[in-house]
């Protein structure tokens, strides 16, 4: 068995680091101070410069 | 997001902070508090039926204030988890107030007032610092009038704003408008009370309030008790529905702002504050006008900066589909002052460095592109994780190592370690992850070179 990551903030950057983990195998704790996870990503209504839907 | 959720290798410890780190790199010991939800976990279905029924309106964080939501709450709709949450700082019950309405309303019986914040344990190899970024309050700018003036809002408060699910539903309602609407349903609202006191009065006499109210004042029932009642009632009810008559009479000539001003660099290359570039403000600042006139094809946005910063991939084609697509003005200058005209209008004083004049000019609505400021309590996280900060107090990393803090085992990504956009924030995340799990890794190898 590897060893635990824990990643602290559940915004995009924390969200994208907990998947590239839990992908390679290694068991991820994410931490997020807030009732969910999303960060400011999840405030925007799209994202540039393509307009894609923030979530 | 639903991924991070579902993934069967990540534990979500959402409404949890970092209480205590001890050891090194590939053996920490972490003590992680799980706050109370007052809620459990494994029994809120997130059907919203307490939050449906709570009476407790709070101030909506998400929607950065421009909506209420109740004090039993899911942080957004699409939160994840969906749990729900009672905010201890407004719960009546919690505040040693009668209530326990969601109690009762919730099927699934999830509510719990005896739940208490939990200590957790946790061994760990590597950690992620991805703690992210403050918007900067322009409050701190007095000549921007922000707070002062209704129709100067952020850069994230117009987010929500475009947004369908938003407190507009996506309509570029004015904030000064929005507070005479709540104004009238507030009004509504009471002319309803007292016009059922007076109905119960007029039924009770016979007689219509304002005729009875005539001869009341002409003199007719001197002496009468239940009268002179009568008429305080009258009296009051016509002071609420003179004036919500007058704010409909308004409220009808109310339009959706189409004349929108754009203020770059706001506490951002400012020697005051940061003198830094946020990197995503411009470019944020042109999504925002994209989108306002796809909603109104009418909108005409003004972006007032120093310059364009548009230097990621594809993002000066953007800017320029911008000016010639979506009615985008570019002025290169910086805004020395906003004030309040008429109709609640702000008015734009800025010098326009092409023709080395100062202008004015009145918009319906202006947006401030706030700088990216640390976040709160990032001092005290750095502390207790034990990683020091730069003199912004963004985590300190080096020029050639961007996501190693200064702490073996410990990394960075994203706006924790300094301003960045999306795409900026995830190839950082990777590179964060790819490091941790070097040490991940190795300490796999290490139990196998020890059992060999
Ligand atoms: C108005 C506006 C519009 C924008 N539009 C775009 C756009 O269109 N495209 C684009 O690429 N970028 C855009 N950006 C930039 C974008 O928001 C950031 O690049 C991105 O959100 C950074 O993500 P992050 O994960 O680093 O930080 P965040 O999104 O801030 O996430 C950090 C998370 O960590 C949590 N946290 C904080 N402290 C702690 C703690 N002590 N313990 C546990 N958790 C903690 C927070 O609650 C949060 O959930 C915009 C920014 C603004 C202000
Ligand atoms: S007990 Fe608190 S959360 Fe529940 S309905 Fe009453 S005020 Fe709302
Ligand atoms: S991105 Fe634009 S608005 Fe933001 S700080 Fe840099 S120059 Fe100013």
């Amino acid at each position: 068995m590897s060893k635990d990551i824990l990643v602290i903030g559940g915004g995009i950057a924390g969200m994208q680091s907990s998947l590239d983990l839990a992908d390679m195998g290694i068991k991820v704790h994410l931490i997020e101070k807030l009732p969910s996870i999303g960060g400011k990503m999840a405030q925007l209504d799209k994202t540039f410069p393509t307009n894609d839907c923030a979530i | 997001m639903l991924d991070v959720g579902r993934h069967p290798n990540i534990e979500l410890l959402a409404y949890s902070e970092v209480e205590k780190v001890e050891g090194e790199a590939g053996d920490f010991k972490v003590t992680v508090r799980r706050k109370a939800r007052y809620v459990e976990e494994d029994r809120c279905t997130g059907c919203g039926a307490c939050a449906e029924k709570c009476p407790t309106a709070v101030p909506d964080a998400f929607n950065e204030g421009l909506g209420d939501r109740s004090a039993i709450y899911s942080y957004f709709a699409q939160g994840i988890p969906s749990t729900h949450t009672i905010d201890p700082d407004h719960c009546r019950q919690l505040n040693g107030k009668k209530c326990g309405i969601c109690a009762k309303t919730c099927q699934a019986e999830a509510i719990n007032f005896e739940q208490e914040d939990r200590i957790i344990e946790l061994d760990i190899g590597a950690i992620i610092i991805a703690a992210g970024y403050d918007i900067f309050d322009p409050s701190l700018i007095p000549e921007y009038r922000y707070r002062e003036i209704a129709n100067v809002v952020t850069a994230i408060e117009f987010e929500r704003l475009l947004s369908a699910s938003g407190p507009t539903e996506g309509h570029m309602d004015r904030p000064s408008d929005r507070a005479v609407e709540a104004e009238i349903e507030a009004l509504e609202k009471k002319a309803k009370k007292s016009q059922k006191a007076l109905d119960k009065l007029e039924k009770k006499f016979d007689e219509p309030s304002a005729a009875f109210y005539g001869k009341y004042q002409a003199g007719e029932y001197k002496g009468d008790e239940d009268r002179k009642k009568w008429a305080d009632k009258y009296t009051s009810h016509v002071k609420i529905v003179d004036p919500l008559e007058e704010l409909k009479k308004k409220a009808e000539g109310f339009t959706v702002a189409k004349r929108l001003a754009f203020i770059q660099c706001v506490g951002s290359r400012d020697f005051r504050f940061y003198p830094f570039c946020s990197g995503y403000c411009c470019m944020h600042s042109i999504k925002e006008a994209i989108i306002a006139q796809e909603h109104e094809l009418e909108t005409h946005s003004t972006i007032f900066g120093m310059d364009i910063r548009a230097i990621g991939k594809g993002f000066e084609e953007y800017k320029i589909r911008g000016g010639n697509n979506s009615n985008i003005i570019y002025v290169r200058g910086r805004v020395a002052e906003i004030t309040e005209g008429p109709n609640h209008n702000p008015v734009v004083t800025y010098e326009d460095t092409r023709e080395r004049k100062v202008k004015n000019q009145e918009f319906d609505m202006v947006v401030l592109a706030t700088a990216c400021a640390p976040i709160k309590g990032i001092d005290t996280l750095a502390k207790t994780v034990g990683v020091e900060l730069d003199k912004y107090n963004f985590i300190k990393t080096g020029s050639l190592s961007p996501v190693d803090t200064t702490t073996p085992g410990i990394f960075v990504c994203g706006c924790a370690e300094s301003p960045m956009d999306v795409p900026e924030s995830v190839a950082q995340a990777s590179s964060a992850a790819g490091r941790a799990a070097e040490i991940a890794f190795q300490s796999e190898l290490e139990k196998e070179k020890a059992v060999a």
